[in-house]
């Protein structure tokens, strides 16, 4: 899982962090997705979306370019991409309904916004999974503010020395936020975080 | 993960990268902790290194569950997807894994980002087990175990460190109380964290089912979700 339902921070900030995700599933529909799932990546191009990746062959800066992503593409990946607004949120799900993949479509976000947009595109959420939060030796876990930017790396490949590391940067006026986003992104995979949202936290950070 | 002593130049550019610190520096050596490394390799695919010197040693059993847990780029056998879960309920409308009645739970072990060994992953295992729960056969931890019936390890893995297990099942929606319950008294006996989750198929009238039962038993949840939108086909024919 891309642990897209864990991200963590607060409602102003989640409102400008959403996730969509297609995928096909294994011997049902999954003979002959490659080309769906680009169709995917393209549509969610087209509206704008910040980042987008492929859980199975590697982000943009591991796979060499969005060109590369894009081409790679095989039958049984699980492509992502993130958004910043609502507007072109409902824009990808309005061109995805109308252009019927068959392919399944999972949206991550806040859950009230996400049935408003589902509404406003003419889907109906079929399944919803909530967090439900972290729980055992959680004095193990670093300060919201950073857990709020490491996990949209579901996968915690985005280290939390790195994420300090970069911050300080930023603090020092090394480099920008928008920079600092840049280079957080490159170890998460699935290409699902969000760097528009991560720039404007660090921001708020070294405020 | 290993570092070439001769050509390391101990730097300390790649400490920073790993996400379980396993990278050390002593004096003028930069080591990796092997106890600790959970096989990510998220510092060599970060190419800071500007000698080369990370080198991915070649891993054996049980070792190599480290990578198959750890590193996202390693495709499970068992569900044939990068990635250490499954569909889930990513797919549910063309599976109906999830149906009308049930609940799925997953509880992801280690995650976020403070790793796990899997004796902490028996732990809890074996403490949702005694429900009589059936463990997502797809799901590569499943694989992982002696006896799926009780939660039990293969004794040769519970010392194993990975990022991140997953531990998922249905339940009857009745059973969401007495499981919830159980599994915030196991969450006190474990040295890491977990993150759980909980899923249901959205009612003929638009409510969530598991959301309900929350709601009663006064259990936090996320303002914000995850949502399949129903586009998968062949629909799932049943409830
Ligand atoms: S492989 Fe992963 S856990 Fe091991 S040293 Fe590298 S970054 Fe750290
Ligand atoms: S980045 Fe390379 S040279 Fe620098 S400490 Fe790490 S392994 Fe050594």
């Amino acid at each position: 899982m891309t642990h897209t339902l864990h991200r963590v921070g607060t409602v102003e900030s989640l409102r400008g962090d959403w996730v969509v995700l297609c995928m096909p599933s294994k011997d049902i529909n999954h003979e002959g997705s490659a080309p769906k799932l680009q169709r995917f990546l393209k549509i969610c191009r087209a509206n704008h979306c910040v980042t987008l990746g492929d859980c199975r062959g590697g982000n943009e800066f591991y796979q060499g370019s969005q060109e590369a992503v894009l081409e790679n593409v095989e039958d049984r990946a699980v492509v992502t991409a993130t958004f910043n607004n609502e507007k072109d949120l409902v824009g990808v799900m309005k061109q995805l309904k109308e252009e019927d993949l068959g392919l399944s479509v999972i949206v991550s976000g806040l859950t009230d916004h996400v049935e408003k947009c589902c509404h406003e595109a003419g889907l109906k959420p079929h399944t919803v999974e909530h967090s439900l939060g972290r729980l055992g030796d959680t004095a193990k876990l670093p300060p919201q503010e950073i857990l709020a930017i490491a996990t949209m790396c579901g996968h915690s490949m985005v280290a939390v020395n790195f994420i300090y590391e970069m911050v300080e940067k930023v603090r020092k006026g090394s480099i920008s936020a928008e920079q600092a986003a840049q280079e957080l992104f490159k170890p998460c995979m699935c290409g699902i975080f969000n760097t528009d949202r991560a720039a404007k936290l660090i921001k708020a950070l070294v405020a | 993960m290993q570092i070439n002593q001769e050509l390391c130049v101990a730097c300390g550019m790649c400490i920073s990268r790993c996400p379980v610190a396993a990278i050390k520096k002593e004096d003028t050596l930069v080591h990796i902790d092997l106890d600790e490394c959970v096989e990510c390799g998220v510092c060599k695919r970060s190419r800071v290194c500007p000698k080369s010197a990370l080198e991915q040693q070649e891993l054996t059993y049980p070792r190599t569950i480290r990578s198959l847990m750890s590193d996202v780029l390693t495709v499970a056998v068992e569900s044939q997807i990068s990635g250490r879960g499954t569909e889930e309920m990513k797919t549910n409308e063309v599976t109906g894994r999830f149906k009308d009645g049930w609940v799925g739970i997953a509880i992801e072990m280690g995650r976020p980002g403070v790793a796990t060994r899997m004796y902490d992953v028996e732990k809890v295992a074996m403490a949702v087990a005694k429900e009589n729960v059936e463990f997502e056969k797809q799901n590569p931890v499943t694989s992982m175990m002696s006896n799926p019936q009780t939660g039990m390890f293969k004794e040769e893995l519970l010392n194993e460190r990975v990022l991140s297990a997953i531990l998922e099942f249905v339940i009857p929606i009745e059973k969401t109380d007495v499981m919830l319950r159980l599994i915030q008294d196991v969450a006190k006996e474990i040295h890491t964290v977990f993150s759980l989750d909980i899923c249901s198929k959205v009612a003929a009238d638009g409510s969530i089912p598991h959301k309900k039962i929350l709601e009663k038993m006064g259990i936090w949840f996320s303002p914000n979700t995850k949502i399949n939108v129903g586009l998968g086909r062949p629909l799932f024919q049943g409830n």
